[in-house]
Protein backbone atom coordinates (compact mmCIF):
# COMPACT_ATOMS: atom_id res chain seq x y z
CA UNK A 1 0.00 0.00 0.00
CA UNK A 2 2.58 2.38 1.19
CA UNK A 3 5.72 -0.10 1.61
CA UNK A 4 8.78 1.78 -0.55
CA UNK A 5 8.27 4.70 1.08
CA UNK A 6 8.60 3.54 5.02
CA UNK A 7 11.87 4.53 6.30
CA UNK A 8 14.16 5.24 9.46
CA UNK A 9 17.24 7.96 8.86
CA UNK A 10 18.97 8.60 12.04
CA UNK A 11 22.26 10.94 11.59
CA UNK A 12 24.98 11.86 13.68
CA UNK A 13 21.64 11.28 17.26
CA UNK A 14 23.49 12.97 19.93
CA UNK A 15 20.80 12.72 23.24
CA UNK A 16 22.15 14.47 26.45
CA UNK A 17 20.16 13.72 29.61
CA UNK A 18 19.53 17.03 31.96
CA UNK A 19 19.21 15.21 35.12
CA UNK A 20 17.10 17.81 37.45
CA UNK A 21 16.15 15.45 40.07
CA UNK A 22 19.72 15.06 41.82
CA UNK A 23 19.79 19.09 43.16
CA UNK A 24 18.23 21.55 41.02
CA UNK A 25 14.75 20.64 41.06
CA UNK A 26 13.82 22.81 44.04
CA UNK A 27 13.27 26.28 43.72
CA UNK A 28 14.56 26.94 46.73
CA UNK A 29 18.24 25.86 45.87
CA UNK A 30 17.44 27.96 42.37
CA UNK A 31 16.98 31.01 44.03
CA UNK A 32 19.64 30.38 46.28
CA UNK A 33 21.89 30.33 43.28
CA UNK A 34 21.00 34.01 42.83
CA UNK A 35 20.88 35.34 45.73
CA UNK A 36 24.31 34.64 47.03
CA UNK A 37 25.21 36.06 43.32
CA UNK A 38 25.82 32.43 41.74
CA UNK A 39 29.05 31.72 44.02
CA UNK A 40 26.88 28.66 45.04
CA UNK A 41 26.13 27.24 41.52
CA UNK A 42 29.86 27.93 40.32
CA UNK A 43 30.45 24.48 40.25
CA UNK A 44 27.08 23.23 38.97
CA UNK A 45 25.64 25.89 36.90
CA UNK A 46 22.57 24.13 34.77
CA UNK A 47 21.62 20.60 35.33
CA UNK A 48 24.27 17.55 35.40
CA UNK A 49 23.96 15.97 32.27
CA UNK A 50 24.54 12.63 31.44
CA UNK A 51 25.40 11.40 27.62
CA UNK A 52 22.46 8.75 26.77
CA UNK A 53 23.32 8.42 23.18
CA UNK A 54 25.74 9.82 20.93
CA UNK A 55 26.71 9.93 17.11
CA UNK A 56 24.12 7.19 16.29
CA UNK A 57 23.89 6.42 12.93
CA UNK A 58 21.02 4.60 10.87
CA UNK A 59 19.25 4.08 8.20
CA UNK A 60 16.18 1.25 7.59
CA UNK A 61 13.84 0.77 4.69
CA UNK A 62 10.89 -1.40 4.56
CA UNK A 63 11.14 -5.09 5.45
CA UNK A 64 13.99 -4.13 7.89
CA UNK A 65 13.57 -5.95 11.34
CA UNK A 66 16.16 -4.56 13.55
CA UNK A 67 16.85 -6.22 16.59
CA UNK A 68 19.07 -4.03 19.51
CA UNK A 69 21.03 -5.45 22.20
CA UNK A 70 23.14 -4.35 24.52
CA UNK A 71 23.67 -3.92 28.51
CA UNK A 72 21.14 -2.07 30.91
CA UNK A 73 21.53 1.12 30.41
CA UNK A 74 23.04 1.22 27.14
CA UNK A 75 20.84 3.33 25.25
CA UNK A 76 18.48 0.73 24.04
CA UNK A 77 15.36 2.56 25.81
CA UNK A 78 16.74 5.71 24.93
CA UNK A 79 16.64 5.46 21.68
CA UNK A 80 13.32 3.58 21.04
CA UNK A 81 11.90 6.82 22.77
CA UNK A 82 13.83 9.16 20.36
CA UNK A 83 12.45 7.33 17.41
CA UNK A 84 9.20 7.40 18.58
CA UNK A 85 9.51 11.56 18.66
CA UNK A 86 9.05 11.45 22.51
CA UNK A 87 13.11 13.21 22.79
CA UNK A 88 14.23 15.73 21.08
CA UNK A 89 17.73 15.38 19.84
CA UNK A 90 20.64 17.43 21.07
CA UNK A 91 22.67 16.83 17.50
CA UNK A 92 21.92 15.14 14.95
CA UNK A 93 18.50 14.62 12.60
CA UNK A 94 15.63 11.63 13.33
CA UNK A 95 13.94 11.22 10.31
CA UNK A 96 10.93 8.93 9.85
CA UNK A 97 8.22 8.28 7.05
CA UNK A 98 5.51 6.27 8.13
CA UNK A 99 3.06 6.16 10.83
CA UNK A 100 4.90 4.92 13.98
CA UNK A 101 3.45 2.27 16.28
CA UNK A 102 5.46 2.46 20.14
CA UNK A 103 4.88 -0.63 22.05
CA UNK A 104 7.39 0.78 24.76
CA UNK A 105 5.58 1.03 28.10
CA UNK A 106 2.95 -1.93 28.90
CA UNK A 107 1.21 0.70 31.53
CA UNK A 108 0.95 3.87 28.25
CA UNK A 109 -2.27 5.30 29.50
CA UNK A 110 -4.13 2.48 31.29
CA UNK A 111 -6.29 3.31 33.91
CA UNK A 112 -6.27 0.54 36.42
CA UNK A 113 -10.11 1.47 37.65
CA UNK A 114 -11.55 1.61 34.03
CA UNK A 115 -12.63 -1.74 33.05
CA UNK A 116 -10.87 -3.53 29.74
CA UNK A 117 -13.07 -2.11 27.17
CA UNK A 118 -12.65 1.53 28.65
CA UNK A 119 -9.39 1.07 29.02
CA UNK A 120 -8.83 -0.02 24.95
CA UNK A 121 -10.75 2.70 23.94
CA UNK A 122 -8.56 5.24 26.09
CA UNK A 123 -4.79 3.06 24.54
CA UNK A 124 -6.58 3.21 21.22
CA UNK A 125 -7.09 6.69 21.15
CA UNK A 126 -3.56 7.37 22.53
CA UNK A 127 -2.50 5.34 19.95
CA UNK A 128 -3.87 7.59 17.33
CA UNK A 129 -7.10 5.56 16.23
CA UNK A 130 -10.58 7.44 16.04
CA UNK A 131 -13.39 6.88 18.02
CA UNK A 132 -14.52 5.36 14.94
CA UNK A 133 -11.79 2.92 14.45
CA UNK A 134 -11.45 1.82 17.43
CA UNK A 135 -15.70 0.29 17.57
CA UNK A 136 -15.21 -0.71 14.63
CA UNK A 137 -12.47 -2.88 15.53
CA UNK A 138 -13.38 -3.38 18.97
CA UNK A 139 -14.31 -6.86 18.50
CA UNK A 140 -11.29 -8.23 16.74
CA UNK A 141 -9.30 -6.35 19.45
CA UNK A 142 -11.63 -8.20 22.20
CA UNK A 143 -11.06 -11.66 20.22
CA UNK A 144 -7.24 -11.10 20.13
CA UNK A 145 -6.97 -10.43 24.12
CA UNK A 146 -8.71 -13.52 24.89
CA UNK A 147 -9.67 -12.23 27.71
CA UNK A 148 -13.93 -12.70 27.15
CA UNK A 149 -16.23 -11.62 29.89
CA UNK A 150 -12.80 -10.28 31.99
CA UNK A 151 -12.95 -7.19 29.63
CA UNK A 152 -16.29 -5.83 31.49
CA UNK A 153 -14.13 -6.05 35.04
CA UNK A 154 -11.52 -3.55 35.78
CA UNK A 155 -8.30 -3.72 34.74
CA UNK A 156 -6.90 -4.06 38.29
CA UNK A 157 -7.96 -7.36 38.48
CA UNK A 158 -5.80 -8.07 36.03
CA UNK A 159 -2.58 -10.52 36.21
CA UNK A 160 0.39 -9.12 34.68
CA UNK A 161 0.05 -11.49 31.64
CA UNK A 162 -3.76 -10.64 31.55
CA UNK A 163 -2.59 -6.90 30.84
CA UNK A 164 0.16 -7.31 28.85
CA UNK A 165 -2.50 -9.53 26.62
CA UNK A 166 -4.72 -6.29 26.59
CA UNK A 167 -1.83 -3.51 25.99
CA UNK A 168 -0.56 -5.59 23.14
CA UNK A 169 -4.45 -6.42 21.12
CA UNK A 170 -4.44 -2.48 21.26
CA UNK A 171 -0.91 -1.60 20.32
CA UNK A 172 -1.31 -4.31 17.44
CA UNK A 173 -4.36 -3.14 16.17
CA UNK A 174 -2.56 0.37 15.03
CA UNK A 175 -2.27 -0.20 11.02
CA UNK A 176 1.36 0.78 11.58
CA UNK A 177 4.25 1.02 8.88
CA UNK A 178 6.86 1.59 12.10
CA UNK A 179 6.91 -0.81 14.71
CA UNK A 180 8.93 0.32 18.11
CA UNK A 181 8.93 -2.47 20.64
CA UNK A 182 10.55 -2.52 24.18
CA UNK A 183 11.31 -6.56 25.39
CA UNK A 184 8.19 -6.77 27.30
CA UNK A 185 6.21 -8.89 24.61
CA UNK A 186 7.72 -12.10 26.52
CA UNK A 187 5.53 -11.73 29.20
CA UNK A 188 2.35 -13.68 28.42
CA UNK A 189 1.56 -17.48 28.88
CA UNK A 190 2.53 -19.93 25.55
CA UNK A 191 -0.93 -19.34 24.00
CA UNK A 192 -0.15 -15.88 24.06
CA UNK A 193 3.04 -16.07 22.94
CA UNK A 194 1.95 -18.10 19.91
CA UNK A 195 -0.89 -15.34 19.04
CA UNK A 196 1.47 -12.28 19.08
CA UNK A 197 3.87 -14.11 17.38
CA UNK A 198 1.38 -14.78 14.36
CA UNK A 199 0.16 -10.92 14.94
CA UNK A 200 4.20 -9.50 14.56
CA UNK A 201 4.11 -11.31 11.29
CA UNK A 202 1.67 -10.84 10.27
CA UNK A 203 2.33 -6.69 10.88
CA UNK A 204 5.82 -7.63 9.37
CA UNK A 205 4.17 -8.46 6.42
CA UNK A 206 2.25 -5.35 6.19
CA UNK A 207 4.09 -2.72 7.57
CA UNK A 208 7.52 -1.71 7.33
CA UNK A 209 10.32 -1.74 9.77
CA UNK A 210 10.27 -3.15 13.33
CA UNK A 211 12.88 -2.20 15.95
CA UNK A 212 13.21 -4.79 19.11
CA UNK A 213 14.89 -3.79 21.57
CA UNK A 214 15.76 -7.21 23.58
CA UNK A 215 18.21 -8.79 25.68
CA UNK A 216 17.30 -12.47 24.52
CA UNK A 217 18.98 -13.40 21.73
CA UNK A 218 16.39 -16.22 20.27
CA UNK A 219 13.87 -13.64 20.32
CA UNK A 220 15.82 -11.33 18.17
CA UNK A 221 17.22 -14.26 16.24
CA UNK A 222 13.15 -15.45 15.84
CA UNK A 223 12.29 -12.33 14.32
CA UNK A 224 15.00 -9.70 13.43
CA UNK A 225 17.08 -9.76 10.29
CA UNK A 226 19.40 -6.98 11.35
CA UNK A 227 21.03 -6.34 14.68
CA UNK A 228 22.80 -3.54 16.25
CA UNK A 229 24.49 -3.17 19.48
CA UNK A 230 24.70 -0.39 21.61
CA UNK A 231 27.15 0.14 24.70
CA UNK A 232 27.45 3.38 26.72
CA UNK A 233 25.28 4.79 24.44
CA UNK A 234 27.64 4.26 21.26
CA UNK A 235 26.40 2.00 18.31
CA UNK A 236 28.49 -0.81 16.43
CA UNK A 237 27.18 -0.57 12.71
CA UNK A 238 24.23 -2.41 11.64
CA UNK A 239 24.71 -6.24 10.93
CA UNK A 240 23.16 -9.15 9.22
CA UNK A 241 22.03 -11.07 12.27
CA UNK A 242 23.78 -14.16 11.08
CA UNK A 243 26.73 -12.24 12.23
CA UNK A 244 25.38 -11.66 16.18
CA UNK A 245 27.88 -14.12 17.70
CA UNK A 246 31.07 -12.12 15.94
CA UNK A 247 28.81 -9.20 17.32
CA UNK A 248 28.92 -10.71 20.66
CA UNK A 249 32.65 -12.24 20.47
CA UNK A 250 33.86 -8.53 19.70
CA UNK A 251 32.48 -6.77 22.66
CA UNK B 1 -6.91 5.86 4.85
CA UNK B 2 -4.01 7.99 6.91
CA UNK B 3 -1.10 9.07 4.45
CA UNK B 4 2.33 8.05 4.96
CA UNK B 5 3.32 10.62 8.38
CA UNK B 6 6.63 11.89 8.02
CA UNK B 7 8.51 12.64 11.74
CA UNK B 8 11.40 15.23 11.34
CA UNK B 9 13.53 15.64 14.44
CA UNK B 10 16.08 17.92 15.09
CA UNK B 11 18.87 19.44 17.39
CA UNK B 12 18.26 22.85 17.70
CA UNK B 13 18.89 25.02 14.84
CA UNK B 14 18.08 28.89 16.23
CA UNK B 15 14.73 30.13 17.65
CA UNK B 16 12.93 30.68 14.22
CA UNK B 17 12.95 26.70 14.21
CA UNK B 18 12.23 26.53 17.72
CA UNK B 19 8.99 28.24 17.52
CA UNK B 20 7.86 26.74 14.45
CA UNK B 21 7.95 23.47 16.10
CA UNK B 22 6.19 24.50 18.93
CA UNK B 23 3.89 26.21 16.42
CA UNK B 24 3.55 22.65 14.88
CA UNK B 25 2.79 21.32 18.15
CA UNK B 26 0.00 23.41 19.00
CA UNK B 27 -1.39 22.63 14.70
CA UNK B 28 -0.76 19.08 16.13
CA UNK B 29 -2.92 19.58 18.88
CA UNK B 30 -5.81 21.35 16.97
CA UNK B 31 -5.98 18.57 14.12
CA UNK B 32 -6.22 16.06 17.30
CA UNK B 33 -8.19 17.86 19.35
CA UNK B 34 -11.04 15.11 19.75
CA UNK B 35 -8.13 12.81 21.65
CA UNK B 36 -7.77 15.98 24.06
CA UNK B 37 -11.85 15.73 24.25
CA UNK B 38 -11.59 11.96 25.36
CA UNK B 39 -8.55 12.35 27.74
CA UNK B 40 -10.85 14.72 29.33
CA UNK B 41 -14.07 12.91 29.11
CA UNK B 42 -12.27 9.91 31.12
CA UNK B 43 -10.75 11.92 33.43
CA UNK B 44 -14.39 13.01 34.30
CA UNK B 45 -16.33 10.09 34.06
CA UNK B 46 -13.21 8.35 36.14
CA UNK B 47 -13.36 10.66 39.37
CA UNK B 48 -16.71 9.82 39.51
CA UNK B 49 -16.72 5.71 38.62
CA UNK B 50 -19.04 3.61 41.57
CA UNK B 51 -20.71 6.51 42.63
CA UNK B 52 -24.75 6.05 42.24
CA UNK B 53 -25.00 9.57 40.69
CA UNK B 54 -21.98 9.78 38.86
CA UNK B 55 -20.93 13.25 37.04
CA UNK B 56 -23.87 14.84 38.65
CA UNK B 57 -22.21 15.04 41.74
CA UNK B 58 -20.74 17.98 40.04
CA UNK B 59 -23.62 19.75 40.15
CA UNK B 60 -25.32 18.43 43.13
CA UNK B 61 -22.33 19.60 45.28
CA UNK B 62 -22.46 23.00 43.64
CA UNK B 63 -25.76 23.34 44.01
CA UNK B 64 -25.19 22.36 47.51
CA UNK B 65 -22.82 24.99 48.05
CA UNK B 66 -24.85 27.94 46.10
CA UNK B 67 -27.85 27.48 48.40
CA UNK B 68 -25.47 27.08 51.11
CA UNK B 69 -23.11 30.24 51.08
CA UNK B 70 -26.52 31.93 49.21
CA UNK B 71 -29.08 32.07 51.83
CA UNK B 72 -26.24 32.14 55.08
CA UNK B 73 -24.73 35.30 53.66
CA UNK B 74 -27.73 36.92 52.51
CA UNK B 75 -29.06 36.49 55.61
CA UNK B 76 -26.10 37.80 57.52
CA UNK B 77 -25.17 41.01 55.23
CA UNK B 78 -29.05 41.41 55.02
CA UNK B 79 -29.04 41.25 51.23
CA UNK B 80 -32.16 40.01 49.17
CA UNK B 81 -31.68 37.04 48.78
CA UNK B 82 -33.32 37.38 44.84
CA UNK B 83 -30.26 39.42 44.67
CA UNK B 84 -27.71 37.68 45.92
CA UNK B 85 -28.04 33.91 45.17
CA UNK B 86 -27.86 34.48 41.25
CA UNK B 87 -24.70 36.75 42.29
CA UNK B 88 -22.99 33.91 44.02
CA UNK B 89 -23.83 31.08 41.90
CA UNK B 90 -22.26 32.43 39.10
CA UNK B 91 -19.51 33.64 41.47
CA UNK B 92 -18.86 30.29 42.77
CA UNK B 93 -19.36 28.51 39.11
CA UNK B 94 -17.21 30.81 37.61
CA UNK B 95 -14.39 31.37 40.26
CA UNK B 96 -14.14 27.34 40.31
CA UNK B 97 -13.55 26.61 36.24
CA UNK B 98 -10.74 29.98 36.48
CA UNK B 99 -9.31 28.70 40.40
CA UNK B 100 -9.25 24.67 38.73
CA UNK B 101 -8.02 25.49 35.34
CA UNK B 102 -4.74 27.17 36.85
CA UNK B 103 -4.33 24.47 40.25
CA UNK B 104 -4.82 21.42 37.80
CA UNK B 105 -2.54 22.87 35.10
CA UNK B 106 0.32 22.83 37.69
CA UNK B 107 -0.24 19.10 37.02
CA UNK B 108 -0.79 19.02 32.94
CA UNK B 109 2.40 17.69 31.90
CA UNK B 110 4.08 16.09 35.39
CA UNK B 111 0.20 13.76 35.45
CA UNK B 112 1.11 12.88 30.89
CA UNK B 113 5.13 12.29 31.82
CA UNK B 114 4.46 8.70 30.49
CA UNK B 115 2.75 9.26 27.54
CA UNK B 116 4.99 12.52 26.71
CA UNK B 117 8.16 10.24 26.85
CA UNK B 118 7.31 7.57 24.85
CA UNK B 119 4.96 8.86 21.71
CA UNK B 120 5.42 11.88 19.88
CA UNK B 121 2.22 13.45 20.61
CA UNK B 122 1.28 17.05 20.98
CA UNK B 123 2.28 18.74 24.08
CA UNK B 124 -0.71 21.23 23.65
CA UNK B 125 -2.92 18.31 23.94
CA UNK B 126 -2.81 18.05 27.55
CA UNK B 127 -2.63 21.51 28.06
CA UNK B 128 -6.30 21.22 26.71
CA UNK B 129 -7.10 17.73 28.24
CA UNK B 130 -6.82 20.26 31.76
CA UNK B 131 -9.10 23.15 29.82
CA UNK B 132 -11.81 20.74 28.63
CA UNK B 133 -12.12 18.86 31.69
CA UNK B 134 -13.00 22.22 33.45
CA UNK B 135 -15.36 22.76 30.63
CA UNK B 136 -16.78 19.53 30.90
CA UNK B 137 -17.64 20.30 34.49
CA UNK B 138 -18.87 23.67 33.58
CA UNK B 139 -21.05 22.07 31.38
CA UNK B 140 -22.69 20.35 34.44
CA UNK B 141 -22.80 23.64 36.31
CA UNK B 142 -24.90 25.77 33.81
CA UNK B 143 -28.06 23.56 34.93
CA UNK B 144 -27.44 25.46 38.21
CA UNK B 145 -26.84 28.54 36.44
CA UNK B 146 -29.78 28.63 34.29
CA UNK B 147 -32.47 27.20 36.86
CA UNK B 148 -31.28 30.05 39.24
CA UNK B 149 -31.34 32.82 36.59
CA UNK B 150 -35.17 31.54 36.18
CA UNK B 151 -36.30 31.05 39.50
CA UNK B 152 -35.11 34.52 40.40
CA UNK B 153 -36.01 35.81 37.51
CA UNK B 154 -32.94 37.49 36.24
CA UNK B 155 -33.31 35.52 32.46
CA UNK B 156 -35.12 38.71 30.59
CA UNK B 157 -32.25 40.68 31.71
CA UNK B 158 -29.27 38.19 30.38
CA UNK B 159 -26.99 38.70 27.81
CA UNK B 160 -25.98 35.64 26.54
CA UNK B 161 -23.44 36.76 23.54
CA UNK B 162 -21.81 39.36 25.74
CA UNK B 163 -21.95 36.21 28.10
CA UNK B 164 -20.73 33.97 25.65
CA UNK B 165 -17.75 36.51 24.60
CA UNK B 166 -16.71 36.61 28.36
CA UNK B 167 -16.48 32.49 28.83
CA UNK B 168 -14.44 32.60 25.52
CA UNK B 169 -12.36 35.67 27.08
CA UNK B 170 -11.87 34.17 29.96
CA UNK B 171 -10.75 30.80 28.62
CA UNK B 172 -8.02 32.34 26.34
CA UNK B 173 -6.96 33.96 29.27
CA UNK B 174 -6.94 30.66 32.04
CA UNK B 175 -5.32 28.64 29.05
CA UNK B 176 -2.03 30.45 29.28
CA UNK B 177 -1.91 30.78 32.94
CA UNK B 178 -2.62 27.08 33.10
CA UNK B 179 -0.22 26.36 30.44
CA UNK B 180 2.59 28.81 32.65
CA UNK B 181 1.74 27.13 35.27
CA UNK B 182 1.93 23.56 33.94
CA UNK B 183 5.92 24.48 32.57
CA UNK B 184 6.81 26.18 36.23
CA UNK B 185 5.64 23.14 37.74
CA UNK B 186 7.31 20.35 35.85
CA UNK B 187 10.51 22.72 36.33
CA UNK B 188 10.33 23.36 39.66
CA UNK B 189 7.97 20.90 42.34
CA UNK B 190 7.52 24.05 44.83
CA UNK B 191 5.21 25.42 41.96
CA UNK B 192 2.23 23.73 42.50
CA UNK B 193 2.03 24.56 46.33
CA UNK B 194 3.05 28.69 45.21
CA UNK B 195 0.37 28.82 42.97
CA UNK B 196 -2.33 26.77 45.52
CA UNK B 197 -1.29 29.63 48.27
CA UNK B 198 -1.93 32.32 45.55
CA UNK B 199 -5.54 31.23 44.07
CA UNK B 200 -6.67 30.56 48.03
CA UNK B 201 -5.76 34.37 48.52
CA UNK B 202 -6.74 35.48 45.39
CA UNK B 203 -10.00 34.14 46.45
CA UNK B 204 -10.81 36.45 49.35
CA UNK B 205 -9.41 39.20 47.51
CA UNK B 206 -12.20 38.84 44.36
CA UNK B 207 -15.52 39.80 45.17
CA UNK B 208 -16.82 35.75 44.37
CA UNK B 209 -19.23 36.39 47.15
CA UNK B 210 -19.07 39.35 48.56
CA UNK B 211 -20.80 42.49 46.74
CA UNK B 212 -18.52 45.20 46.34
CA UNK B 213 -19.85 48.49 46.73
CA UNK B 214 -19.28 52.42 47.39
CA UNK B 215 -16.24 53.37 48.31
CA UNK B 216 -14.90 49.74 47.00
CA UNK B 217 -15.68 49.80 43.26
CA UNK B 218 -13.01 51.52 41.98
CA UNK B 219 -10.62 50.53 44.79
CA UNK B 220 -7.39 49.04 43.16
CA UNK B 221 -7.87 45.96 44.97
CA UNK B 222 -10.57 45.54 42.30
CA UNK B 223 -9.00 47.40 39.02
CA UNK B 224 -5.74 45.89 39.54
CA UNK B 225 -7.04 42.19 40.28
CA UNK B 226 -6.59 40.28 37.11
CA UNK B 227 -9.00 37.50 38.35
CA UNK B 228 -11.68 40.61 39.26
CA UNK B 229 -11.51 41.09 35.96
CA UNK B 230 -11.60 37.18 34.65
CA UNK B 231 -15.08 36.89 36.97
CA UNK B 232 -16.57 40.38 36.13
CA UNK B 233 -16.30 40.06 32.15
CA UNK B 234 -18.69 36.51 32.58
CA UNK B 235 -20.93 37.72 35.71
CA UNK B 236 -21.74 41.36 34.77
CA UNK B 237 -23.80 40.54 31.39
CA UNK B 238 -25.50 37.12 32.93
CA UNK B 239 -26.73 39.38 35.73
CA UNK B 240 -27.64 41.84 32.83
CA UNK B 241 -25.22 44.39 34.08
CA UNK B 242 -23.21 46.40 32.15
CA UNK B 243 -19.43 45.13 31.78
CA UNK B 244 -16.49 48.08 32.16
CA UNK B 245 -14.93 48.64 29.54
CA UNK B 246 -11.80 48.71 31.23
CA UNK B 247 -12.32 44.88 31.97
CA UNK B 248 -12.30 44.38 28.08
CA UNK B 249 -8.96 46.53 27.76
CA UNK B 250 -7.13 44.68 30.53
CA UNK B 251 -8.15 41.02 29.37
CA UNK B 252 -8.03 41.98 26.00
CA UNK B 253 -3.80 43.08 27.09
CA UNK B 254 -3.72 40.05 29.20
CA UNK B 255 -4.42 37.65 26.51
CA UNK B 256 -2.47 39.00 23.87
CA UNK B 257 1.24 39.47 26.36
CA UNK B 258 0.14 36.66 28.38
CA UNK B 259 -0.09 34.40 25.32
CA UNK B 260 3.30 35.71 23.77
CA UNK B 261 4.96 35.67 26.98
CA UNK B 262 3.79 31.93 28.10
CA UNK B 263 4.78 30.88 24.24
CA UNK B 264 7.61 32.09 24.08
CA UNK B 265 8.61 30.41 27.04
CA UNK B 266 7.11 27.35 25.71
CA UNK B 267 8.73 27.62 22.18
CA UNK B 268 12.30 28.02 23.73
CA UNK B 269 12.22 25.26 26.28
CA UNK B 270 9.72 22.37 24.56
CA UNK B 271 12.68 19.63 23.70
CA UNK B 272 13.25 20.62 27.39
CA UNK B 273 9.87 19.75 29.20
CA UNK B 274 10.08 15.85 29.01
CA UNK B 275 13.58 15.75 30.94
CA UNK B 276 12.13 17.65 33.75
CA UNK B 277 9.42 14.99 34.50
Amino acid sequence: MKGPEVSIRVSDLTLRFPVYGVDSKSLKKHLARITVGGKLGRTGMGAPEVTALSGINLELHSGDRLGLIGHNGSGKTTLLRALAGAYEPDEGTIDVHGQIAAMLDLNLGIDPSATGLDNIRLRGRIAGLSAKEIEERMQEIADFTGLGPFLAMPLKTYSAGMQARLAFAVATAVHADVILMDEWIAVGDADFQKLAHKRILELMERAGILVLASHDLELIRLYCNKVMRIEGGVASPVMDVKKLDELLAAA
Amino acid sequence: MQSVQHMVRTGRRGPMHEFSMAFADLRASFDRIGLAWSLAKHDVVSRYRGSILGPFWITLSMGLMVAGIGFLYANLFKVPVNEFIPYVALGIVFWGMIANVIIEGCSTFVQAAGILSQSSLPMFTFVWRTVMRNVINLLHHLIIIVGVLLYYDHWRQTDVLMGALGVLLLLVNISWISLAAGIASARFRDIPQIVGSVVQFAMFMTPVFWLPGGRLLDHAVLLLNPFYHLLEVVRAPLLGQPVDARTYLVLGAMAVLGWAGTFTTFALIRRRIVHYL
